[in-house]
Formats: structure tokens, sequence, C-alpha cells
């Protein structure tokens, strides 16, 4: 596949929040959710967003995405202010079950971001290719609905990647699923992002999961949240489900995360 | 470039029949035994009424009755056409009906403020009865084909809005994220996911408007006594034909029924091509 990020300038960033303030209106009133965010995400970066649940990562990864307005500072996707969702970055939502459309097959819901854009066969082409890489061809003519959690969530990823986007930025994607899907899913977007040179913003739980994928590390913390952590990993590529993990230097990343997500202190 | 597939529990092979798009599926076939079998009680008894009754009664006469008094109508050409426009009269209704409850359902639904704005309004137009509607409705319009649709139109317009409405509310944030990160259009997002989404509350809506709409149909038909169905019914109790009110009725009773049996049947088609529901 061919890697479009990089034809592009490569010192313009994918994105950049200066002072970002969000704000938003519960039923409590107006809440400031993050403020004086500043964040440089490079081209070809995989940056995992980690914090305590209702700290604001899916709130940021939104404002990043074009889902959600700010309240104050700056977005910039690549040179051009963030209004509305930016065209070349597609968002993979944690809600699998609820982002695919059920009166769609496996095949028609890939080909929903590029079915208007494309002629039939070059569609079907993108549609294919997207498939193969996510290990779906077979169930092309499948509906979601009769698909297991991992198979869904996987079609969700091939129909963001049959748009070839620059930027993907994905909400906890594997947050609902077993031990063993979400370890093969994990190498297979590893693989699929090297290949393309895709620029990854990743949110999640899993601390593992943020430093055996991951260039770089934040650590979302405070009311209103700001980075609290902001650590480059320095593993090399690929990395591997055993050997990485049991590398000193992974073992001694997880230790700082860890300890930035406040675990561990009590003991101390 | 190909991918390992990850340990599914789901093997591909169990599913395989993935017959591409359409197919009314298995549900079909435990509707279609119905009609008949469910209509059986209904005939025994009319069977009953035939040698039970006097053909001389003025009140009860036998089903055989019916049809002779009935046959003068079909013979001097009024029965067809009537039925015919009571028939246009709940299509055009129920069509018109349908797309300003969804319409209407799908807007206010949406706006969290419209909702707020005109809930207590709608509930208000919604318990006015429909037959109350007929003097107002004669008095603007006269007695024309357009009043009778109006008239069909408002009380079957309701359950599709209120179900059209409560199903956006309740539509997932998500379905509506997902066309605009894929960069669909305006347009697109609306024909290729909300409207989509809405067919299953439309169909349950049409489920509760279709067979109101013909009642009201009917009943302004037998009030004004403009061409249809209702109006020979009620000119025949004028009359006191009673052979010919029975007959009458037993041809709206088929029509009921047959309405009612469309409406599940193109119901099991959609849910069979849809799947299971979403939000
Ligand atoms: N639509 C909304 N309106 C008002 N407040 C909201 C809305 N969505 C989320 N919030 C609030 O914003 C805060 C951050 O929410 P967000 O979903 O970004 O957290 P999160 O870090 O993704 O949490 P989790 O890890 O549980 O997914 C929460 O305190 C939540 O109560
Ligand atoms: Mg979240």
């Amino acid at each position: 596949m061919p890697v479009h990020a990089d034809q592009k300038s490569a010192a313009v960033p994918s994105f950049t929040c200066e002072n970002l303030q969000v704000t938003l209106v519960g039923a409590a009133g107006a809440n400031v959710i993050l403020d004086g965010i500043d964040l440089t995400v490079a081209r070809g970066e995989f940056v995992s967003v980690l914090g305590p649940s209702g700290s604001g990562k899916t709130t940021l990864l939104r404002v990043l995405g074009g889902l959600q307005e700010k309240s104050g500072g700056t977005v910039r996707s690549a040179d051009a202010p963030v209004e509305g969702p930016p065209a070349d970055v597609v968002t993979v939502f944690q809600d699998y079950s609820h982002s695919l459309l059920p009166w769609r097959s496996v095949r028609r819901n890939v080909a929903l971001g590029i079915e208007s854009k494309l002629t039939k066969p070059e569609c079907a082409e993108r549609v294919a290719e997207a498939l193969t890489m996510v290990g779906l061809q077979e169930s092309a003519d499948e509906y979601p609905w009769r698909l297991s959690g991992g198979m869904q969530q996987r079609v969700q990823i091939a129909r963001a990647l049959a748009m070839r986007p620059s930027v993907l930025l994905m909400d906890e994607p594997f947050g609902a699923l077993d031990a063993m899907t979400k370890a093969s899913l994990q190498d297979q977007l590893q693989r699929v992002q090297e290949l393309t040179g895709t620029t990854v913003v990743f949110v999640t739980h899993d601390i593992e999961e943020a430093v055996y994928l991951s260039h770089r590390v934040l650590v979302l913390e405070g009311r209103p949240a700001h980075v609290g952590l902001d650590l480059a990993i320095g593993l090399p590529s690929p990395r591997d489900q055993i050997t990485t993990k049991e590398s000193p230097e992974y073992l001694a990343l997880r230790h700082r995360v860890y300890e930035a997500m406040g675990h561990g202190k009590r003991h101390a | 470039m190909s991918a390992m597939a990850t340990p599914d529990k789901t093997s591909t092979a169990a599913t395989a029949p993935a017959t591409p798009g359409r197919g009314p599926g298995r549900r079909r076939n435990g509707h279609s035994g119905t009609p008949v079998r469910g209509l059986l009680p209904l005939i025994a008894l009319l069977g009953l009424w035939q040698l039970a009754g006097s053909p001389d009664s003025p009140y009860y006469p036998p089903p055989s009755e019916w049809f002779a008094a009935t046959r003068p109508l079909v013979e001097n050409g009024t029965l067809l056409p009537a039925l015919g426009w009571s028939a246009l009269t709940f299509l055009l209704g129920l069509i018109i009906a349908t797309f300003l409850g969804a319409s209407l359902g799908i807007l206010v639904g949406a706006s969290r403020v419209a909702d707020r704005a005109l809930g207590p309004g709608l509930e208000f137009l919604r318990v006015l009865p429909a037959a109350s509607l007929v003097p107002v409705a004669a008095l603007i319009l006269g007695y024309t084909m357009e009043m009778k649709l109006a008239i069909v139109v408002l009380p079957a317009t309701w359950p599709i809005l209120l179900t059209c409405r409560s199903a956006r509310r309740s539509l997932s944030p998500v379905l509506l994220d997902v066309p605009r990160t894929l960069g669909l259009s305006r347009k697109e997002r609306l024909t290729k996911v909300v409207l989509p989404a809405m067919t299953r509350p439309v169909l349950l809506g049409i489920r509760v408007s279709a067979p109101l709409a013909l009642i009201i149909a009917l009943l302004v038909e037998i009030v004004t006594r403009i061409n249809g169905l209702g109006a020979l019914l009620g000119a025949a109790q004028a009359n006191f034909e009673s052979a010919q009110v029975y007959g009458l009725l037993l041809i709206a009773g088929v029509l009921g029924y047959a309405v009612n049996w469309l409406v599940t049947l193109l119901e099991d088609v959609v849910s069979a091509r849809m799947g299971t529901a979403t939000g």
C-alpha cells in the first residue's frame, strides 16, 4: 500500500493543540472537561492517551476528530484549523455494535465512506483490500449482527482503513474484547500502521496495551484534565507480544506509566 | 499484506448461507398459516347463522340474504367504484400521514429544544378525537375528497409521528457520528443512515395507523355520504336494507383484514432485510 502520509511534508504535524479548552454542557450545567492542553502529534506517530475514567479521553479524541467543538485555544489538523471532521481523519468508535449499519452487509458497511467518491470497481477493490488487512475477506457478505464482537470491531477498522486516512483516531477499540482477540488485533494494527504510515491516536484503559503499541504515551490528569505525563516509548519495532513484554525497557516504561496513573504509591 | 485472522468464536462456515441481500427469511411461514386458520371460527359462526337465521328477519338476515342484497350494487356498478374511492382515500391518507408523521417526528426528535417545546401540543392534538374534526373540515373544505383526506390524515399521522420522534430521540449518537467521520454529505447522512434507521419505527407506526386510517375513512364516508364504501353503508342503513348493511360490513371487514395482513407482511420482509434493531 502506498505511503500517502509521508508524501506530504513530514515537518507538518498531524495535530497541533495549543492551550485547548473544552466545555461540555451536562444536566448540572457547563463543565470544563479539558483545559490547557498543549499537544503535537507528528506524522506517522502512534500516540496513546491514558487517564482515569471520566477524565476526558473520549472528549479529546472527539475534538481532534472534529466531532466536538472546543471552547478555547486552537486545534489544527495538518495545517488547517479543525472545524468539523477533517477529510483524511477517521475515528473508530468504542461502541462497534452501534457504529455498524445492521441493514448493510459487511462489504457495504466497509464501502460506506468511499462508495460515492470512487467508481464501482475502485470501491470494490478498496473494500477487498481493507477486509484482507483485517482478515475478514470471507465474511464480506455476512451481516454485522451475525458476527462476533471482535469481528465487528474489525469491520469498523476495515471501514476506516478503506478511506486510506492519514490519521486514525481510535477510542478504546479493543476494550470489550477477550485477551486472545485483543492481542491478535493489536499486532494487526501494529502491522497496518507500519505498512501505511498512518498516524494513530489511540485511547485506552490498558497501560500494557498503550506501552506495547505506542511511540508515545500521554496521561491525562486533573479536573479539568491536562497532559500530566508525556512519555516517549523508545522500544524497537516491530514489537512482539512475548519478547517485547519481557524486555527490561518495556517493564521500566510500564512502571513509569503505572506511577503516573497513581498506582503503587499507596504502598510505598 | 494479508494479516492473520483472530481466533473468533463464530466460524464463518457455520453461518455460510449468506444469500446476498433480500429473502424474506424464515419467520414468514409462521404468518402465512394464520390468515385462513384464524378465520375458521368466524366462518363457522356465519355457517351457524345461515342455518339458524330466518330469511325474513328484519334485523338478523342470514348470510345468503346479504349476498342477494349486495349483488344489485355490483350489477349496477356502484360497489366497485365505491370500493375504489374508499381504498384511494385510505391509501392516499396513509401515504400522506406516513410522510408527514415521519418527517415531523424525525425533526422534532432530533432537537431537544423542539421536543420540549412541541411535546405538550402534540399530545393534545393526538388525543383530539378524529370524528370531532368532521364539522370543522367540512366547513373549511366543503364535502370534498380533500376534506375526507384531511380527516383521515390527521389521526393517522400521530402514531407514526410519535414512534419516529422517540426512535429519533433514542438513536445512538455514535450512529450519527459515523457518517460525519466518514465524510458523508448532509444528504447522504439522511438517506444512508437516518432514514434506514427509521424504517422500523415508521412501520411500527403504520401498523397502528393503517387500521385507524381505514376506520376513519369509512366513518367520514358514513357521516358525510361522500362516495365510498362508507357512503353505501350509510345509505343502506338509512333505507333499512339490513341485509345489504351486513353484506357491506363483511366487505369492510375483509378490507380491514387485508390491510392488516399486508402491513404484517411488509414488516416481516423488512425485518428479514434489516436484521436486529439498532439503538
Ligand atoms: N455529552 C456530554 N455532556 C456533558 N458532559 C459529558 C458528556 N459526555 C461526557 N461528559 C462528561 O465529560 C467528562 C469526560 O468524559 P469522557 O467521555 O471524555 O471521559 P473518558 O476519559 O473517555 O472516560 P472513559 O474512560 O470512562 O471512557 C465526564 O466527566 C463526563 O461526565
Ligand atoms: Mg471514553
